[in-house]
C-alpha cells in the first residue's frame, strides 16, 4: 500500500484558524512573546512618578499599544500589576488600563480590585518584573522580557 | 316452642365440628408448608438444573467454536498457503539473499535467476521487484536495477523505502543511504508518525547514518515542528504533560516541621507549597541528567535497524492483513478453549497497540518521559529534550508561577484554642503577648464560673449572729455556736481559694506549655519561609539550565559520537 507523500490535509486546517486569528483569537504564540525594552523601560519609569500629568500618560499608552500591536483595547490587557519601589509602606502599584488609566500605589495589606489582586502575591516575586492582567487570566513578565501565562 | 329449641340447644357438637375444623386447618397449614419446602427444592433443582444446562451450552458453543475455529484456521492457512505462499517463500528468500550479500559467497547468475523467478511468481508484491533490483546492483546492472526499482516503489513506495533505505545502511552506502532517508522522511506525517520512526530517529542522532543525514533531519524536524506549533492545540497538550510531570517530582515530606504538622491549621497547604518548591531542584538534576548523556549507543541501534528490516520483509503484507487476521483471531479462539469474545477482546487490544499512531510532539515527549519504554537511548532523549526546550521552558515557568502562586502567605497556628496568623514568624514577641493575652482572659472566664460559696459563708454568719445572741443566755453555747459558725466561714472561703490556685496553677501549666509550642512553631514558620525561599531560588537555576539548552548544543555531543563509528 503505497502512502500518499507529504499530507497537507492539515494546512487547510490553518488557514481556518489564521481567520479565527483576526477574529478576536490571540495564540498563546503571540501572547508569549518577548516583551521590549522599550516596553519595560516605560513600566518601570512608573515609580518615578513622570507620568502623572496627561502628556506623560498619552506616551505611556502609546508605548503600550506599539508593544502589543493594536489600538483597541479589548487585545490589551486590563492592567498591569509591579512590584512598588518607593519603599515602605508601599508594596506593589497598579497601571489602569481600561479607561480611567490611573497609577495607584498600594500599601501592604491594603485590598485592591480583584481583578488585580489575583495578580499580588506574584507581582511581589523578585523573579517577575510585572503582571500583565487579563479578563480570563494573568501573563508574568520576567526581567529579561520573557513571558508566561497562567 | 322456639325458646325451648334455643334453650336444649347443644353447642357442644358444633364447638367440637369446630374444634375437628380448626384441627383440620392446622394439617393443611403443616402440609401448606411441607408443600412450601418441597416447591423450593423443586425450583433450587430447576435452578441448578437451568444453571448447568445454560454451562452445558456455554460449553456446546464453546465446543463448537473450538472445532469451528480449528477447522477455519486449516482453511485459511490453506487460503494463504494457495493466495499467498510465494510471498512467504520470498521473504525467506529475502532473508536467504541479505544473508548471502553479508558473506559473498552466491553467485550473481543464481541471485538473478532466482529472483526474477520470483517476480513471475508473486505478482503484485513489493519484495519481488526489490529483491530484483537488489540482485542488479550487485552484479552491477543498472538498466535492469531500475526499472524494477521503478516496478518496487510503484507496487509499495514506503515499504521499498524503508528496505533499501535500511540496505545502503547495512551496505554502509552512505550516499545512497541518505537519498533514502530523504525519501523515507517524505514518507512521514508529522501528525501521525509511524512506531518504527523513532528508531530512525535514533539511527541519525546516534550516527549509525552518516553526518549529513543528521543535518537532513533537523532541518526536516523544524519544519515539522514549524507546522506543529502553528497553533496552541499540540503544544498545550505537551505544556500540560510536562507540568503534570514536574508535579509528580516533588519529593515526599521529612518530617521536618512536626510542630506546624500539628499545630497549623494550614499545614497541607503548606507542606504541598513547600513539596513543589523542593521539586525545582529534583527537576534541575533529571534535565542536567539527560543533558549528560553523550555514551555511544550506535551499536544497539544497530541491531534494531536490522531488527526493523528483517521485520519488513518477514512481516505480512497489507492485502494478506485480511486474511492474516483471520487466522490470528481463530488461533486466539482455539488458545482461548472456544471463547469467542475474550479472544475478540485481545484482538482489538492487539491491533490498538499496532496501529499506534502519534504525532511528532508527543513522539518527542515520549521520548523525554521515558526513553526505555519508547525504545530510545539516552541520547535521543537529550535530542528529543533539546528540541522540546521552547515548551519545556513554557511548561516550566507555567508550573513554577503557578507554585509561587499558591505559596500560602500565613501560617495559621491553632495551639490550645489560640488562634494565630504569622507570616514568616518575625513577630514572635507580638503573638506571646497575644497569648499571654489570651491567657489572661481565659483565667478571667474560668474564675469567673468559680462561684463564691455564698451558702457556706452565709449559714456560717447566721450562725454566728445566732451564737452572739446565745451568749446572753449561756456563754460556753454562745462560745460553741460562734466556734461552729468561724469553722464553716473558713471552711467555705479556704475551698474557694484552693479551687482558685488550682485553677490559677493549671492555667499557668497550660500556658506554659503552649507558651512553648508557640516559641517552636515561630520557630518552624522561620525555618519554613527559610527552606521554601531557598528551594525556590532554585527555580531560577533550572529555569537557566532549561534555557541553556540548544540542539546545536546537542549536536555536538552526537557528532562526537560519529566520529567514534567513522
Amino acid at each position: 500500500m503505497a502512502r500518499i507523500i507529504l499530507q497537507h490535509s492539515e494546512s487547510a486546517l490553518d488557514t481556518a484558524k489564521k481567520q479565527t486569528l483576526s477574529m478576536g483569537f490571540v495564540s498563546d504564540k503571540d501572547l508569549l512573546k518577548k516583551r521590549s525594552g522599550k516596553y519595560f523601560d516605560v513600566i518601570a519609569g512608573l515609580d518615578a512618578k513622570s507620568l502623572t500629568n496627561t502628556q506623560g500618560m498619552e506616551k505611556l499608552m502609546s508605548a503600550i499599544q506599539e508593544e502589543f500591536g493594536t489600538a483597541e483595547s479589548a487585545s490589551l490587557p486590563l492592567g498591569i500589576v509591579s512590584k512598588c519601589f518607593l519603599g515602605h509602606p508601599y508594596e506593589v502599584h497598579t497601571l489602569d488600563l481600561s479607561g480611567s488609566q490611573i497609577i495607584k500605589h498600594y500599601k501592604i495589606n491594603e485590598p485592591m480590585e480583584a481583578d488585580f489582586e489575583k495578580a499580588r502575591t506574584l507581582a511581589k516575586h523578585n523573579a517577575y518584573s510585572m503582571v500583565e492582567i487579563y479578563k480570563d487570566k494573568i501573563i508574568l513578565i520576567r526581567e529579561d522580557g520573557t513571558a508566561t501565562k497562567l | 316452642m322456639s325458646q325451648q329449641v334455643i334453650s336444649y340447644a347443644d353447642l357442644s357438637v358444633i364447638n367440637s365440628a369446630l374444634r375437628s375444623i380448626s384441627a383440620d386447618m392446622s394439617g393443611v397449614h403443616s402440609e401448606l408448608g411441607t408443600l412450601n419446602f418441597k416447591q423450593d427444592l423443586l425450583e433450587n433443582e430447576l435452578t441448578k438444573l437451568a444453571d448447568s444446562f445454560a454451562d452445558f451450552v456455554n460449553a456446546d458453543i464453546k465446543h463448537k467454536s473450538l472445532q469451528l475455529a480449528e477447522t477455519r484456521q486449516g482453511n485459511l492457512k490453506q487460503d494463504l498457503q494457495i493466495k499467498f505462499g510465494y510471498y512467504a517463500e520470498l521473504r525467506r528468500m529475502a532473508t536467504g539473499i541479505l544473508q548471502s550479500v553479508d558473506v559473498g559467497i552466491v553467485g550473481d547468475d543464481t541471485l538473478r535467476f532466482t529472483t526474477e523467478e520470483v517476480m513471475i511468481k508473486a505478482p503484485g508484491y513489493w519484495l519481488a521487484p526489490a529483491l530484483v533490483a537488489l540482485a542488479a546492483w550487485i552484479r552491477d546492472d543498472r538498466r535492469t536495477n531500475e526499472k524494477a526499482l521503478t516496478e518496487a516503489l510503484k507496487r509499495d513506495d514506503y515499504k521499498t523505502t524503508l528496505f533499501f533505505l535500511l540496505l545502503m545502511r547495512r551496505l554502509q552506502r552512505n550516499d545512497a543511504s541518505l537519498k533514502w532517508l530523504e525519501r523515507y522522511f517524505m514518507h512521514q506525517n508529522p501528525h501521525h508518525l509511524d512506531r518504527e520512526f523513532i528508531v530512525i530517529l535514533e539511527a541519525v542522532t546516534t550516527g549509525v547514518f552518516p553526518p549529513a543525514a543528521r543535518q537532513f533531519m533537523m532541518t526536516n524536524v523544524k519544519s515539522w515542528l514549524d507546522q506543529l506549533t502553528q497553533g496552541d492545540l499540540f503544544i498545550n497538550e505537551q505544556k500540560i504533560q510536562w507540568i503534570r510531570f514536574f508535579k509528580t517530582l516533588g519529593p515526599l515530606s521529612d518530617g521536618k516541621y512536626p510542630l506546624l504538622g500539628k499545630f497549623s491549621t494550614n499545614w497541607e497547604l503548606l507542606e504541598i507549597s513547600l513539596r513543589e518548591a523542593k521539586a525545582h531542584e529534583v527537576i534541575s538534576d533529571h534535565f542536567k541528567s539527560i543533558v549528560a548523556a553523550s555514551a555511544d549507543f550506535s551499536k544497539s541501534t544497530k541491531v534494531q535497524l536490522d531488527e526493523i528490516l528483517s521485520l519488513l520483509v518477514t512481516n505480512f503484507d497489507d492485502e494478506e492483513l485480511p486474511l492474516q487476521e483471520q487466522v490470528r483471531l481463530n488461533q486466539l479462539i482455539i488458545q482461548m478453549d472456544g471463547d469467542k469474545s475474550a479472544a475478540q477482546a485481545v484482538m482489538a487490544a492487539e491491533k490498538d497497540i499496532f496501529s499506534e499512531k502519534v504525532d511528532f510532539l508527543q513522539l518527542l515527549t515520549n521520548a523525554s518521559f521515558n526513553p526505555e519504554l519508547s525504545g530510545v537511548t539516552k541520547v535521543t532523549q537529550s535530542l528529543a529534550v533539546s528540541i522540546s526546550q521552547p515548551w519545556i521552558t513554557e511548561a516550566y515557568n507555567t508550573y513554577t508561577a503557578q507554585s509561587r502562586n499558591s505559596i500560602p502567605q500565613n501560617i495559621e497556628l491553632n495551639i490550645d484554642s489560640f488562634k494565630a496568623s504569622t507570616i514568616n514568624g518575625s513577630d514572635e514577641t507580638e503573638l506571646i503577648e497575644k497569648q499571654n493575652t489570651y491567657y489572661q482572659n481565659v483565667l478571667k472566664i474560668d474564675l469567673g464560673k468559680l462561684s463564691f460559696p455564698y451558702e457556706g459563708v452565709i449559714i456560717g454568719a447566721l450562725i454566728c449572729m445566732g451564737s452572739i445572741w446565745a451568749f446572753t443566755l449561756s456563754v460556753v453555747a454562745g462560745l460553741i455556736g460562734l466556734g461552729i459558725g468561724g469553722v464553716l466561714i473558713w471552711n467555705g472561703i479556704n475551698k474557694h481559694a484552693k479551687a482558685k490556685r488550682k485553677i490559677i496553677e493549671d492555667l499557668e501549666e497550660r500556658k506554659r506549655k503552649a507558651n512553648e509550642v508557640l516559641r517552636g512553631c515561630i520557630a518552624e514558620a522561620v525555618d519554613y519561609r527559610i527552606e521554601h525561599t531557598t528551594e525556590d531560588v532554585k527555580a531560577e537555576l533550572a529555569l537557566q539550565l532549561l534555557t541553556s539548552i540548544i540542539p546545536e548544543d546537542f549536536s555536538s555531543v552526537s557528532r562526537e559520537t560519529a566520529r567514534n563509528i567513522i
